[in-house]
């Protein structure tokens, strides 16, 4: 079990991450969502101890999380935003590298990445270095580092950034799948419809702050289960309906082009995005 | 143990980049030999000033392998590549980190070093080179790589190291008795320079090799600056809020 418990950082005197409290069970796969400087990326960074509290602390499993523990750092991976790799090692370097900081044993290793780097479709490149890598393969790798030391926590930042739609797909399955093995998995992303596929829970994040967590049904739910799109020349105005034959009404009603579908995780956070979160 | 690992990745680093590593290793050193050493013919204290010259530049070569071993790598690792994440992340002892970065720029340093002393070694000099000047370039390499540790946190973006080992390192390379002897600089500046550690290496490095004795004060010396690098290195690592 992860606990943020009154979690606050500042950098000077901007406050990123703003008492922050909250609660992930184990094995749940929590998403956290936010518009850009939400404070994702910063309570990600607090996680992996990148960047230490200025207030607050983080528990796992009911101890505080700090550099000088390594015990529990060897249950946490991480998935950083960013590529962060040595762009001159190669794929098998990199691997041998992750599992000797872990002080997993040379032959796990061995047999550990020829079974990820082949599960990811990467095993033809084992030799080629970082550098000669697409932005996909990187990120492929990344994923393959982080399950290498078999982790018990998942930090996952914007893990299918720049992956095309095929290995986005692929991705989410793996992740399903670690998931069902009961791995506690925090993603933070900008893709609403990862999150919403993925996540058991989600928490919406602005300005440092926790607006609020919500199962991605219940978030739908009390915006209303149906959307009613009208394109206008100004743009597309939405209406929301938790009622069927309400949002049929209001269709109806309308002249011009116009949808009726399912609302999505996605227009929760654009509706907050235009009103609370703005 | 930590430490291996981190020696492990500097031995990847240092296999692939064999002959780039190996080249600048030697081209500044063999500049100053040649042209300070062959081509400009003096003497001092009434020998060649060649041989005035071998200790101080296997010196200021062991201060510049070991630094730019760690200071620049580091740097890259942590601004651009942030494969330093992944070390702070995981369960790797930061203490060990630490000492292993130390230890692997200490190596390289003194890697080049003995280029130096093998390219050096024809001229038949008779300059004494023994276990003491080993470890005395050993602790050399460890105060250079532990400043190398503090630079590479220090700075902020990749142009800092660049601009530390031009105002600090490249002085010092010059004025620390390596070229010439410190005792001939004014008072004040003389007692400054005299405390840097390479001034206190090359002292001992071309004492030793004339079959003189070492100084205990300059061991210490060096020694004084190893723990305060590597504690400052500590600090940076265990208590600075952003890394």
């Amino acid at each position: 079990m992860i606990e943020l418990r009154n979690l606050t950082k500042k950098f000077d005197n901007f406050t990123a991450v703003d008492s922050l409290n909250l609660t992930i069970n184990t094995g749940e796969f929590f998403g956290l969502l936010g518009p850009n400087g939400a404070g994702k990326t910063t309570t990600i960074g607090l996680l992996s101890t990148l960047l230490l509290p200025t207030q607050g602390e983080i528990l796992f499993d009911g101890e505080v999380l700090s550099r000088q523990r390594p015990d529990l750092k060897r249950k946490l991976s991480v998935i950083t935003q960013e590529y962060s790799m040595r762009q001159d090692m190669t794929m098998d370097e990199i691997m041998e590298y992750q599992g000797r900081l872990y002080f997993m044993p040379k032959k796990l290793i061995r047999s550990r990445t020829e079974e990820l780097l082949d599960f990811c479709g990467l095993i033809d490149y084992r030799h080629r270095s970082v550098r000669k890598l697409s932005g996909g393969m990187k990120r492929k790798l990344m994923v393959c580092r982080a399950l290498l030391t078999e982790p018990e926590i998942l930090l996952l930042d914007e893990p299918t950034a720049g992956m095309d739609a095929l290995s986005r797909r692929q991705m989410w399955n793996l992740l399903r799948k670690l998931n069902e093995k009961n791995l506690t998995i925090l993603l933070t992303t900008h893709y609403m419809e990862e999150a919403e596929s993925l996540c058991s829970r989600v928490a919406l994040m602005n300005h440092g702050k926790l607006e609020e967590i919500n199962t991605p049904q219940a978030f739908i739910q009390n915006l209303g289960a149906y959307t009613v799109d009208h394109f206008t020349t100004d743009g597309t105005v939405s209406r929301f309906f938790h009622q069927r034959e309400d949002a049929i009404s209001y269709l109806s009603s309308l002249s011009g082009q116009t949808a009726l579908r399912d609302t999505t995780l996605e227009d929760v956070f654009l509706e907050r995005a235009g009103n609370r979160l703005s | 143990m930590g430490i291996i690992t981190i020696l492990w990745e500097k031995w990847t680093e240092f296999k692939r980049d064999f002959y780039k590593i190996t080249l600048a290793a030697m081209v500044a050193p063999l500049m100053y030999l040649i042209v300070f050493g062959l081509g400009i013919q003096t003497t001092s204290h009434g020998e060649p000033y060649l041989y005035y010259l071998i200790p101080g530049v296997v010196s200021l070569t062991t201060m510049n392998g070991s630094f730019n071993a760690i200071a620049q790598n580091l740097n890259v690792q942590r601004l651009y590549e942030k494969a330093f994440d992944q070390v702070m992340i995981s369960p790797t002892p930061l203490w060990q980190f630490i000492l292993g970065q130390i230890l692997g720029g200490t190596l390289r340093g003194l890697y080049a070093g003995s280029i130096i002393l093998l390219l050096t070694f024809p001229i038949g000099t008779g300059l004494i080179f023994n276990g003491l000047s080993l470890f005395i370039l050993f602790l050399n390499g460890a105060v250079f790589s532990s400043l190398g540790v503090v630079v590479s946190f220090l700075a902020k973006n990749h142009a800092d190291v660049p601009r530390f080992s031009n105002y600090i390192i490249m002085p010092m390379a010059y004025m620390c008795n390596t070229f010439f002897s410190t005792e001939k600089m004014p008072h004040g500046l003389r007692e400054a320079v005299g405390a840097l550690p390479l001034s206190q290496t090359s002292n001992m490095i071309r004492s030793i090799a004339s079959g003189g004795e070492y100084s205990l004060s300059g061991i210490l010396i060096l020694f004084l600056y190893l723990t305060v690098f590597t504690g400052i290195s500590f600090w940076f690592l265990y208590k600075k809020k952003n890394l």
